[in-house]
């Protein structure tokens, strides 16, 4: 690209703001300002931000040449749309939720996290993609930290070492991508070289694959409570946005996906902590979308992207009245809550509405998009009469009624019903339930007219949620699922909630970590202790040789001297003695050490 | 914020209803014996 080109480029948008630096710009700057003013221009960030978006066309803007790489700060199509319109949506939404808190470090961190994963999403090169994405965990570990308990701190500490990990394997990726086809275009991809495959794991752990997902199970319920509602909108979808971007149709996507699908449904089961049931959920939605990345047809790429949106308006509005369940009780184990729906009604309205959306119930937004991979998946599976995704797609099957048991029941059941724990509480700030509000209401909207929610898809829609058939048998499902848990419960067999650590792949290192070290220091311990004292045995050896050496040395030289003149007797005694004295203290003639040093010198020159 | 439940549950146990485990058994039962039948008798 000339410079030409990439002035004329700059020159014909200039208007059009980076969403990213409106959102990490303004969002520095929300501590200057107090009282009411703060709360108006936090909330105006949002809403400058989507106007910004939809007045920006389709296309490349901002471009540069650094450094002599090509860079397009500001890549706008459907797709980056998409995600644009739901990252400004949830971010207006949580800075009304979190207008009560006081707390300018998450009210930063908040909006640099925001605008990172806008500037990953608008990204047009892979270079730029790398600099946000590296921003992101920066926001992401501030939002954990700004709880400020040793938790907190710990499990931020833990994410922070998992995300520099990963974003060394993205940047790795990148590096030899571009060696290969001296390219650092965002655009479709096949695992078929070192470069794409490390980009292809680096993404993956932003994505919480399986085995790779315990920092998000760690981190997420240890963050501010609006911090975890931040926190389940971006960094997971912006992982399934550069999936969807650069390895759509990937058929290792697909078993990925069914992993993470069906793996956190048992964990969520057995968690005590219900915002950590919900980080459990949340690995569970991601696993549709993967799912529907690596099947790859417009359908099952529509239903991904799409399921991505709602996931993030009932995934945060989930953790949203969790979170004002926190705010009121100070608990959030189902152990020490239950029975609140007379103390706080609408919150528990809002959370049922939530756990209707992400279990898929007809009217409600997870029913409209889920259904689109379930059906992409079946269409492929028919199609090529590969009977491998008849098993990915039953287990799809039960990954939806898991989620409808774990997350649908099991979430407002211990909150707001099951044993009265004895809270006698207000109902959540005014701003918390607006919040809720709002995101109640949008996936009412998105799943009775899914139409506006198709209409911004990335490719044409063709498909019908409201289908007799798929209507009953959604309802089927859930109503078994709903009968499943009943009877689970009645019958005693369900696992009791315990405030205990329930470990998964964090094995690795909670207790893995821990026996390796164990083994080392078992062997390298005692190792060390007997080098130890073989050192201190030679060092102690020979300072009792060395350490009236050169007194030795300097009596030996004297002594014949004194022989020679005929210095003999008690007289030499006293000699020997103040000279060792001397030399020992320090306390000698110059003459004579300046004669012992000339005696050495002389004494070297004969030797050599 | 609720100060008057300080004490803390170490578990929170589900106590069999009389007369639910024999429910529980025939419906997981009749519900494997019919999903075995209809996925016998799919086409793929």
């Amino acid at each position: 690209m000339t410079s030409e080109t990439v002035m004329a480029a700059n020159t014909a948008m200039a208007t059009d703001l980076m969403p990213a630096l409106i959102f990490m710009v303004g969002g520095m700057l929300v501590p200057f300002f107090k009282g009411r003013a703060k709360s108006v221009y936090m909330l105006i960030i949002p809403v400058v931000g989507f106007l910004n978006l939809i007045h920006i066309p389709m296309g490349d803007y901002h471009q540069l040449v650094f450094g002599g790489f090509n860079l397009v700060l500001l890549h706008v199509d459907r797709l980056s749309l998409l995600f644009g319109y739901i990252f400004h949506i949830i971010a207006f939404i949580t800075v009304i939720y979190i207008l009560g808190f006081k707390n300018d470090v998450e009210y930063v961190a908040g909006f640099f996290y925001a605008g990172a994963a806008l500037g990953a999403i608008f990204a047009g090169d892979l270079f730029t993609f790398f600099v946000f994405w590296e921003a992101l965990t920066l926001g992401s570990v501030m939002l954990i930290w700004s709880r400020k308990t040793p938790k907190a701190q710990a499990a931020g500490f833990r994410y922070l070492l998992v995300h520099a990990f990963g974003g060394l394997v993205l940047l790795a990726g990148i590096v030899f991508h571009y060696s290969h086809t001296g390219s650092l275009e965002m655009s479709l991809m096949t695992l078929s070289g070192l470069g794409s495959w490390l980009m292809f794991f680096g993404i993956g752990i932003n994505c919480a694959w399986p085995i790779l997902h315990p920092w998000l199970t760690d981190a997420y319920p240890e963050a501010t409570i609006g911090g975890t509602v931040f926190l389940s909108a971006f960094t997971t979808k912006t992982a399934v946005y550069a999936l969807a971007r650069l390895y759509p149709g990937t058929d290792l996507l697909i078993w990925i996906g069914v992993g993470m699908a069906a793996f956190p449904i048992f964990y969520a089961v057995i968690e005590n902590d219900l915002r950590r049931v919900l980080a459990y959920s949340l690995i569970n939605q991601v696993g549709f979308m993967v799912v529907g990345i690596g099947i790859g047809t417009e359908l099952a790429v529509n239903g991904a992207c799409a399921h991505a949106f709602n996931d993030i308006l009932f995934k945060g509005l989930l953790f949203m009245t969790m979170g004002a369940v926190m705010h009121r009780t100070g608990k959030i184990n189902a152990t020490d809550l239950g029975g609140l729906y007379k103390s706080m009604p609408w919150t528990c309205l809002f959370c049922i509405v939530g756990a209707a959306s992400i279990s898929a119930f007809p009217l409600f937004s997870g029913f409209v998009s889920k259904s689109m991979v379930m059906s992409a998946v079946a269409h492929m599976s028919h199609d090529q009469g590969q009977g491998a995704l008849v098993f990915v797609w039953l287990v799809l099957l039960f990954a939806a009624a898991g989620v409808f048991h774990h997350a649908g029941i099991k979430i407002p059941f211990f909150a707001f019903f099951g044993h009265d724990a004895g809270h006698r509480v207000k109902e959540a700030p005014l701003n918390m339930l607006i919040a809720m509000g709002i995101a109640a209401f949008l996936c009412v909207f998105i799943g009775t007219f899914p139409k506006y929610l198709y209409s911004v898809l990335p490719f044409q829609v063709d498909y019908e949620p409201y289908s007799i058939s798929h209507v009953l048998a959604q309802t089927e499902l859930l109503f078994f699922s709903a009968l499943a848990f009943c009877l689970l419960l009645l019958s005693g067999i369900y696992p009791a909630e315990q405030r205990a650590v329930n470990l998964d792949a964090d094995w690795v290192y909670r207790i893995g970590g821990k026996k390796v070290y164990n083994i080392l220091a078992g062997i390298l311990n005692p190792l060390n202790t007997g080098c130890e004292k073989v050192v201190r045995a030679v060092a102690s050896a020979s300072a009792f040789i060395f350490k009236d050496a050169p007194a030795r040395i300097m009596l030996f030289v004297s002594v014949n001297i004194w022989l020679v003149f005929g210095i003999r007797g008690r007289y030499l005694e006293l000699k020997k003695l103040r000279l060792y004295n001397d030399a020992m203290e320090g306390t000698m003639p110059i003459g004579l050490g300046a004669a012992t040093a000339v005696g050495f010198v002389i004494l070297m020159y004969i030797l050599t | 914020m609720n100060t008057q439940h300080d004490k803390e549950l170490m578990e929170l146990k589900h106590d069999p209803v009389p007369g639910y485990k024999p429910v529980f058994v025939v419906v997981f039962t009749i519900a494997c014996l019919y999903m075995a039948f209809i996925l016998f008798h799919s086409p793929f």
